[in-house]
């Protein structure tokens, strides 16, 4: 069985991959307990607005600007089991596609009351939520100038570093994502479309908020197969 | 043998230029968080335990990359590992390209066969530019790590001193990573 649904390192579209990549395949080994260990974050490192987006970084208590969302999900494993105390941190541009960020080139205005990042841990049955806007689109140097489609960066620990997980969630029916080549670098295209939140109407009632859903599956201990890997003992 | 999953696990993207607004806030000038994650592997180390690496990260150009995160990932000094420590988390300096940790040297493990195993601390890296994360190991003595029934039956035998940090005093390291080029450092996959 070779996975298909990881994405390529070298991906020659997504132009910094080229040399920001290994020439060499990687060495396929066992995992030793540092792969099936890894770090666990208590639930009291979190703060009550840690998960929302559109108070964290508030002024005066009010709000930031955008649409209002909501992304919630759950994160399991292989198998289906709910994975709980897993820490999640997101982060995202502004409604105008426009980051906190000190090398972001783009000269669209920062909203003062938006920071852009939040945290959560999933509860018992792998459930985690937040509150947000939904981010702009922006350009990037790449193949000249090329537009990212509206995602949000999410970065997840589970129990284990074999665990280990930083990925994007785009927005369903964003006209942008498939030209994406970071998108694109994975070579199974149904895989793809596991990194799409879908429009959850079940969760907009609450406060008018636009519900997206997005669950997460994190990998156990099955090795992966790659095509022409070097394989260790 | 290769077990038939129910779910395909969620593809990694690349953390891009702007990672250290989520998993290193106070950098980009953020703080609403209490904690900063992964500041310090241990509490309290002490001075005739603490050792010291830095290092680069270089892309195929020869360039130090300025905006990757490095996690790291390691046992105590007697081979065990926790949950609550032994974590540390560096971004790449914005304008040098330099990290730094400050850590103690890990135990070395027992395997199952009642063998030694090399003492070394995980290394995970993400970027812009990184469909995947980037996994590699600092290993701590070279004849060591060439003993291992691991690495001893391979052919990279001459790229294996690429795992291994140049130290003088065995205090200081310095452990810097290639991406390509004749010194690429060794990559892993589970
Ligand atoms: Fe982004």
């Amino acid at each position: 069985m070779i996975k298909k649904h990881q994405p390529l390192r070298k991906f020659p579209d997504y132009k910094s991959s080229i040399i920001r990549s290994p020439d060499n395949e990687p060495l396929l080994i066992n995992f030793s307990n540092s792969e099936i260990t890894g770090p666990l974050f208590n639930k009291n490192i979190l703060n009550e607005n840690d998960n929302n987006l559109i108070l964290n970084f508030s002024k005066n208590g009010e709000k930031a600007l955008g649409q209002e969302i909501f992304v919630h999900g759950f994160v399991k494993d292989e198998n289906g089991s709910p994975l709980k105390d897993v820490l999640i941190e997101v982060w995202q541009a502004n409604a105008g596609g426009k980051y906190r960020h000190q090398n972001d080139p783009s000269n669209i205005k920062l909203d003062e009351n938006f920071g852009g990042c939040g945290r959560f841990i999933t509860s018992s049955d792998g459930y985690y939520i937040f509150k947000t806007i939904e981010p702009g689109a922006y350009p990037y140097p790449n193949r000249g100038v090329e537009w990212r489609p509206k995602h949000i960066h999410f970065s997840l620990f589970g129990s284990m570093f074999l665990q280990r997980l930083i990925t994007q969630m785009y927005f369903e029916g964003d006209p942008l994502i498939e030209s994406c080549p970071m998108v694109n670098s994975i070579p199974d295209i149904n895989a793809r479309k596991l990194l799409v939140g879908k429009l959850d109407l079940s969760k907009t009632d609450e406060e008018r908020i636009l519900g997206y859903r997005f669950d997460i599956i994190l990998r156990g201990k099955q090795q992966t197969y790659f095509e022409n890997k070097i394989e260790g003992s | 043998m290769v077990k038939i999953q129910k779910f395909t696990d969620t593809p990694s993207q690349t953390a891009g230029p702007f990672l250290h607004i989520g998993c290193t806030p106070s950098i980009a000038g953020i703080n609403i968080f209490k904690d900063v994650l992964g500041s310090t592997p241990f509490k309290n180390i002490s001075l005739n335990e603490e050792i010291n690496i830095k290092g680069k990260i270089y892309d195929g150009n020869n360039n130090p990359i300025t905006d990757a995160m490095i996690e790291t990932w390691q046992c105590d000094k007697n081979g065990k590992y926790f949950n609550y420590q032994g974590f540390s988390r560096r971004v790449t300096d914005f304008k040098t390209g330099e990290y730094q940790i400050k850590t103690i040297r890990p135990g070395n493990q027992i395997k199952e066969d009642g063998k030694i195993s090399p003492s070394y601390i995980l290394f995970w890296i993400v970027a812009r530019g990184m469909n995947r994360p980037l996994i590699t190991r600092m290993y701590f003595d070279e004849n060591e790590l060439k003993s291992d029934v691991m690495f001893k039956n391979l052919n990279i035998q001459d790229r294996l001193k690429t795992l291994i940090p140049y130290t003088e005093d065995k205090k200081h390291f310095v452990f810097d990573i290639h991406l390509q080029g004749k010194k690429e450092t060794i990559f892993f996959e589970f």
